[in-house]
């Protein structure tokens, strides 16, 4: 048994859930602005899954090889490709699902009950109140990856988890009213968080708090969701990281922290890109250190 | 054709962009955006454009604006890890510009669609969002062959232009992306014109020996533009990355600001020198 680490930040306990969800036989598919999902998928190919494919949405390429997590130089990590794939390719990842199964999070701006998520807009589509960047791929895979679909947000909130009625747009398809999953995919799988670990009931295919990080506690779990969790009975708490995966992670996958700019905001946030531009432009070798 | 297609960047946005029309740039995100081209149109004051592109970044931000736009489709328009695209975001919020709401897939198979001359291609996706809400363009549609299965038909998308940035071209049009092509390879085919800027000339005989070979044949392109470091402030791989310090300047700026410093400026050398000159170029350089 593995020693668990006593140190780890929110980032890294995400990061390390997402990663453990990762399958050796897995493709999974890298989105574009999403580092705390490459670290993870990054972190399960060199612990659990090493035979796991990367599909690289920025280079349109499947990739093998794992390389460190950067910023600057990411297109040298998905450019290295052993196959480009051409423009309808791209959009239809999934499909070679019968043979290979595809794992994909999305982290969406709201998230309901049923796990029908949102990534267009704040308000009524005609005059939004917020304009978000857009759902892209979500809208047309979510509803049949047939290993289903994962969520995450560092942002367990009651702006971002909100009942159906004020969810203002569909763009991930979940459980319709608690109905199965539509075009044959399994459906929402989890959502990670910075809180817990939450799951959907086989039955009802409504939200269900499946284990709980340590250091938070029910009550503001509860507060910080607009909606009624189903809560087992015999509620867990989460398996924290290991110091094995922490290591690796600090270490080698992400050692520039860039995962941690989906957790931080303003002022923080703004100093850790900084920083991290500033390292990667000092660096004399531009491609991400091969990892193994 | 094999003619000779070189033209100055002035000349290739004068002749083949007109008023509203329906442009489509290459590229993702902050890879490989035709970018010079971008700042041409604005100098050149188009007006009533539409624009569509995979996943957008600072080259929709800047041609909205500047009031060049008036529609955008695109699946995803954003700064990556800098943030949201401003002058975008509030332009949809206030009502300025319309967008048509786009998926990966409604951009792709479009593309698809307008090259292999059909008006639509099936989708076994977006079924249960609420895509069809907003769009009155796609419809779920039974299998008209029989087996039940529900799918989306997705509308071709015909562009007026299609503006491309390469690493290298001929002078006939022939251009190799290295790199991944993304849409850029239908959006040549399908696209009435398509312009071509590129990082180097070279003979045709290079191109043979280049990764992928001519992945846009000359048959399909009318200018080709030399603009060394041409996507600058995003990537153009494998000569150079995107320009990070440029991006974060450029969401501090006032735009106007902005665009009287880097837009409206006599020459690309100019533009080159005031993005840092040779220390931009080191910072960027694979």
């Amino acid at each position: 048994m593995s020693e668990y680490s006593k140190d780890y930040t929110v980032d890294e306990m995400m990061t390390v859930l997402m990663a453990r969800e990762v399958r050796n036989d897995d493709v999974m598919i890298v989105g574009v602005a999403t580092p705390m999902v490459w670290a993870a998928f990054t972190l399960a190919k060199v612990t659990h899954a090493p035979d796991a494919i990367y599909h690289y949405i920025m280079g349109n390429t499947f990739v093998i090889e794992p390389r460190q997590v950067s910023l600057l130089y990411l297109e040298m990590n998905t450019a290295r490709a052993y196959r480009f794939q051409d423009s309808v390719e791209c959009t239809l990842e999934s499909l070679p699902s019968d043979k290979l199964t595809t794992i994909e999070f999305f982290r969406p701006a709201q998230i309901d009950q049923y796990g029908n998520s949102n990534n267009i807009c704040i308000g009524d589509w005609n005059k939004p109140k917020i304009r978000l960047p857009g759902a892209a791929g979500i809208l047309d895979f979510s509803m049949f990856y047939s290993r289903g679909s994962f969520l995450y947000t560092p942002r367990h909130d009651t702006r971002t988890f909100v009942p159906t009625e004020r969810l203002d747009f569909i763009s991930g398809v979940g459980f319709p009213d608690g109905k199965p999953s539509i075009c044959g995919g399994a459906g929402p799988q989890c959502v990670i968080t910075s809180l817990a670990f939450l799951d959907f009931d086989g039955k009802l295919k409504k939200m269900r708090l499946a284990s709980i990080h340590p250091r938070t506690n029910i009550e503001t779990i509860k507060e910080s969701t607009g909606f009624d969790l189903i809560i087992p009975k015999d509620l867990k708490e989460t398996k924290r990281p290991t110091v094995k995966e922490i290591n690796l992670l600090r270490e080698k996958v992400d050692p520039l922290g860039i995962r941690k700019l989906e957790v931080l905001a303003g002022k923080e946030r703004e100093d850790l890109l900084d920083e991290i531009i500033q390292k990667e432009l000092a660096m004399e070798k531009r491609f991400p250190n091969l990892l193994k | 054709m094999r003619r000779s297609k070189l033209m100055s960047l002035n000349e290739a946005i004068s002749t083949f962009v007109q008023n509203g029309d329906l442009i489509g740039i290459g590229g993702l995100s902050f890879w490989r955006k035709p970018i010079s081209a971008c700042r041409e149109i604005i100098r050149q004051n188009k007006r009533d454009l539409s624009i569509c592109t995979f996943v957008g970044g600072i080259e929709v931000d800047m041609l909205v604006a500047s009031g060049c736009t008036s529609v955008v489709r695109a699946s995803f328009v954003g700064m990556e890890v800098f943030g949201m695209a401003p002058h975008y975001r509030k332009a949809v919020e206030t009502g300025k510009i319309r967008i048509s709401e786009e998926s990966e897939a409604t951009i792709a198979l479009g593309l698809r669609a307008s090259y292999l001359k059909v008006p639509f291609m099936p989708l076994k996706g977006i079924i249960g969002t609420d895509l069809p809400k907003v769009r009155d363009d796609i419809k779920q549609i039974e299998d008209p062959l029989g087996s039940g299965i529900q799918v989306m038909a997705l509308p071709k998308i015909d562009l007026d232009v299609s503006i491309i940035h390469v690493p290298y071209a001929d002078e006939f049009g022939n251009a190799n992306i290295t790199g991944a092509v993304w849409m850029d390879d239908d959006m040549a085919k399908t696209a009435k014109k398509t312009i071509i800027t590129c990082e180097k000339l070279v003979e045709t005989e290079d191109i043979r020996h280049l990764p992928g070979k001519a992945q846009l044949p000359m048959q399909t392109t009318d200018a080709v533009v030399r603009v060394p470091f041409g996507a600058h402030p995003t990537s153009c791989y494998n000569r150079y990355t995107f320009d990070a310090l440029h991006i974060q300047e450029y969401l501090k700026m006032d735009f106007d600001v902005y665009k009287r410093k880097f837009i409206d400026v006599k020459s690309h050398a100019q533009y080159l020198e005031n993005a840092g000159g040779a220390q931009m170029i080191l910072n960027t350089l694979l």
